[in-house]
């Protein structure tokens, strides 16, 4: 059994006059101590993805349409508030990109953290005091003990997002799902943070969804990759197969795309064309298609699965094995990867249908 | 204004720039911003010190890239350099005119020949103008062309920058992030500037537009004969869009150098660092690399730390047995290599980032192959091999001021 299956997830977001099609269908399966990538750009369904985990959807606009989720076999979408509640920071954690808009800024650190161990926990409140001294001081806060008494906006960008890394794993939740929690931060600050991060998990045993649209944190960070696009995964394998032999059109233009540390000078760069589509149309065949350099016929109107690159047996979704699948139709080869263009004698993207012409 | 008045600095900042008269140069800049206190009547009790002495120049047609982490006053430099600001103290001398205290119509001629792109193209465009009006604001300001003249150039100038010039009367919220920001570029076209100077110009924009943005203004400045100052935090755009780059820390540059010295050969210790700390997108390289973890935050500019500001966090100064040099001198900038200018006063103790990098971490040679690969052996004033030297710990278990070496576990 998964610590995590998400199934067949659908995400919508409702208005008085229009749907946003926030998350599509996406399955994902977690392992104890397993650290998994999320990436993706900007609304590509990656947060909502999770928000709909912990059931935080923004309400009453966030529904859940469909799929499941199950936590330690626990269907969570079955579960009433109270319970949700009770699983919130014990079993589930979440951290944030911004620390300031997830911390109360009224309260004291040590305020606030006594009251979440206090939530989950029959401590009293020297108990919980101590302990939230002892994982201040895990985390690396300088002089906890008159860091206490402070505010939270008498602390740095860098030492906010440790106080967050404190309060997430003040129960030892088992799985944490860090939302872009760099992203806010200097690149040295960054390097201490995921530092602390990576230790503080693996000690722990700690399983981590790291939702980033950093390919580089991603390669650091993680074992496992799922590369989303406009609600759905389109490419899911392990980390170092994803980079080593990326087969998604979207994957392999965005490597393509950022410049790196380690470039040959003068390498251009080659963007993906276009814009990422509209979600609030209802998704016609695969969302990639108007962009993609690769598309033949299928694309328009049809949404490849999440199949294996490769035919075989048995499907392995979690874990350091687990099998390179990629929602394509006409997958890149390892050649046109490096190239990062069809290299077919003759091949042109299709054209779209006619009457599919926004 | 007069000619400058040669200042001292304004000779040694030109350096690398042999005869040719540079495009810019700044000399010693400085910019202050009082810090006020009292309801009735303001005394001025401090200064934040965004810009601390600032020497740097500028060449015709090339790309310069200004780093450093938030604060430590890469903007300032941009604004300033544009007399957005009037400078503390220093010179501006833009293609040999002074325009440090310049004003009226004086300022608005150099002005013209130089523009901006800005961080936000959701902020920096006016919600009430159509695109056409926006790209069109210079022009008019400053009374080029008549009416219909304008409209054409208009037209040119979002075809340039890759949008349809019919959607000219469309508003700003109409558009992407992306073609915002070909909007903000077009504007910063329209009066055929000579510098632009693009203030974190991509980091608004989702990573497949970023690539977009980069191409385009690459493309511009070979059509254009454009220069860039180029102000970002991100290393790997600024390595990939500059010729010389220049490392900002805490209202002072610390290290300037081609892009290709900066990588390959970082003096000065925050900016190994800093190289040490950015992410690479390649699995197998990332669990190779060891990271210098920097310890603690930047101090404030309001009051910086005395000597040389880094000296509160430098992992190298720790190494030496924190010499009490680097609190009581501030280091000045100093040309270690032809074009390579580093503030450290134990420059010659820094060599090479990923073999030192290593080093620090005390990690097995096998790793360290690739990095020797890359690290050019070409004998320069500062080559110092790391086991002789005196004071530096090569290869020992870290003591506690040391920086914490980034280990990377792989199961």
């Amino acid at each position: 059994m998964h610590l995590l299956s998400v199934n067949n997830l659908l995400v919508r977001f409702r208005t008085h006059d229009e749907s946003v099609f926030a998350v599509n269908g996406v399955s994902l399966d977690l392992d104890e101590g397993e650290t998994l990538g999320l990436v993706g750009e900007s609304g590509c369904g990656k947060s909502v993805t999770n928000l709909a985990v912990m059931q935080l959807l923004p309400k009453p606009a966030g529904k859940i349409e469909g799929g499941e989720v199950v936590f330690q076999g626990r269907d969570l979408l079955s579960l009433d508030e109270s319970e949700m509640r009770e699983l919130r920071g014990k079993e589930i954690a979440m951290i944030f990109q911004d620390p300031m808009t997830s911390l109360n800024p009224v309260l004291t650190i040590e305020e606030q953290m006594v009251e979440t161990i206090r939530a989950h926990r029959r401590v009293s409140k020297p108990e919980a005091r101590a302990r939230t001294l002892e994982l201040l001081h895990t985390v690396g806060i300088p002089q906890p003990e008159a860091r206490l008494r402070n505010f939270p906006h008498q602390f740095s960008g860098g030492m906010r997002q440790r106080v967050m890394i404190a309060m997430a794993l003040a129960l030892e939740p088992k799985l944490l799902i860090a939302d872009e929690p760099t992203t806010a931060l200097d690149v040295t600050i960054q390097a201490q943070v995921l530092d602390l991060l990576q230790r503080l998990t693996t000690e722990r045993g700690t399983a981590v969804i790291l939702i980033t649209h950093d390919l580089g944190v991603v390669a650091g960070m993680t074992k496992r990759v799922n590369v989303m696009y406009a609600g759905f995964v389109v490419e899911a394998a392990s980390t170092a197969d994803l980079f080593a032999r990326p087969r998604h059109p979207y994957t392999v233009g965005l490597l393509h795309s950022m410049p790196r540390l380690d470039a040959q000078p003068g390498e251009p760069l080659i963007p993906i064309e276009g814009v990422p589509p509209d979600l609030r149309r209802a998704p016609v065949g695969c969302p990639f298609a108007p962009r993609c350099a690769w598309r033949v016929e299928a694309c328009w109107t049809a949404m490849p699965p999440l199949d294996p690159i490769e035919a075989t047996q048995v499907i392995v979704t979690t874990g350091p094995n687990a099998t390179h699948r990629i929602a394509c139709w006409n997958p890149v080869t390892p050649e046109e990867a490096i190239a990062a263009r069809p290299l077919r004698a003759g091949f042109e993207p299709a054209a779209p249908p006619t009457e599919a012409v926004s | 204004m007069a000619q400058p008045p040669a200042p001292s600095g304004v000779a040694a900042a030109a350096g690398a720039a042999g005869g040719a008269s540079p495009l810019l140069q700044l000399a010693d800049l400085q910019m202050y911003f009082p810090i006020t206190s009292g309801v009735l009547v303001s005394r001025h009790v401090g200064d934040v010190r965004a810009v601390d002495g600032v020497s740097l120049t500028i060449e015709k047609g090339e790309t310069v890239g200004l780093v450093g982490e938030s604060g430590c006053g890469k903007s300032t430099v941009g604004r300033t350099i544009l007399r957005l600001y009037r400078p503390t103290g220093g010179h501006i001398v833009f293609e040999g005119q002074e325009i440090t205290t310049a004003e009226g119509s004086t300022l608005r001629g150099v002005r013209r020949r130089m523009q901006m792109i800005f961080q936000d193209p959701y902020a920096s465009l006016n919600p009430r103008m159509t695109a056409a009006g926006i790209v069109s604001e210079p022009l008019e300001i400053h009374g080029v062309g008549t009416g219909r003249e304008r409209r054409q150039r208009v037209r040119e100038l979002l075809a340039t920058v890759g949008l349809d010039p019919d959607y000219g009367d469309r508003y700003p919220h109409e558009f992407s992030g992306g073609q915002r920001q070909r909007i903000g570029v077009a504007r910063a076209l329209a009066l055929h500037p000579d510098l632009i100077v693009a203030d974190e110009p991509i980091s608004a924009l989702d990573v497949s537009i970023q690539a977009q943005i980069i191409n385009l203004l690459e493309r511009l400045q070979g059509e254009f004969g454009l220069t860039y100052l180029f102000i970002a935090h991100d290393l790997s755009v600024v390595r990939h869009i500059s010729d010389r780059i220049a490392v900002m820390y805490l209202g002072r540059l610390v290290e300037t150098a081609t892009s290709r010295e900066l990588y390959e050969r970082p003096l000065h210790p925050y900016s190994v660092a800093l190289l040490s700390a950015v992410p690479i997108p390649d699995p197998a390289i990332e669990s190779r690399r060891r990271r210098i973890i920097l310890i603690g935050d930047v101090p404030s500019p309001s009051n910086p730390p005395p000597g040389c500001h880094f000296h509160t966090r430098c992992w190298l100064r720790a190494r030496l047995g924190n010499p009490e040099r680097c609190v009581e001198e501030q280091p000045a900038l100093r040309e270690m290599a032809s074009g390579h200018a580093v503030a450290c006063h134990f420059a010659e103790e820094v060599e090479g980032s990923p073999e030192q990098v290593l080093q620090i971490s005390g990690d097995s040679p096998g790793a360290s192959v690739t990095a020797a690969a890359i690290t050019p052996t070409t004998a320069t004033t500062a080559t110092t091999p790391p086991a002789p030297t005196p004071g530096a710990l090569p290869a020992g278990p870290s003591t506690p001021q040391q920086p914490v070496p980034r280990r990377r576990e792989r199961s």
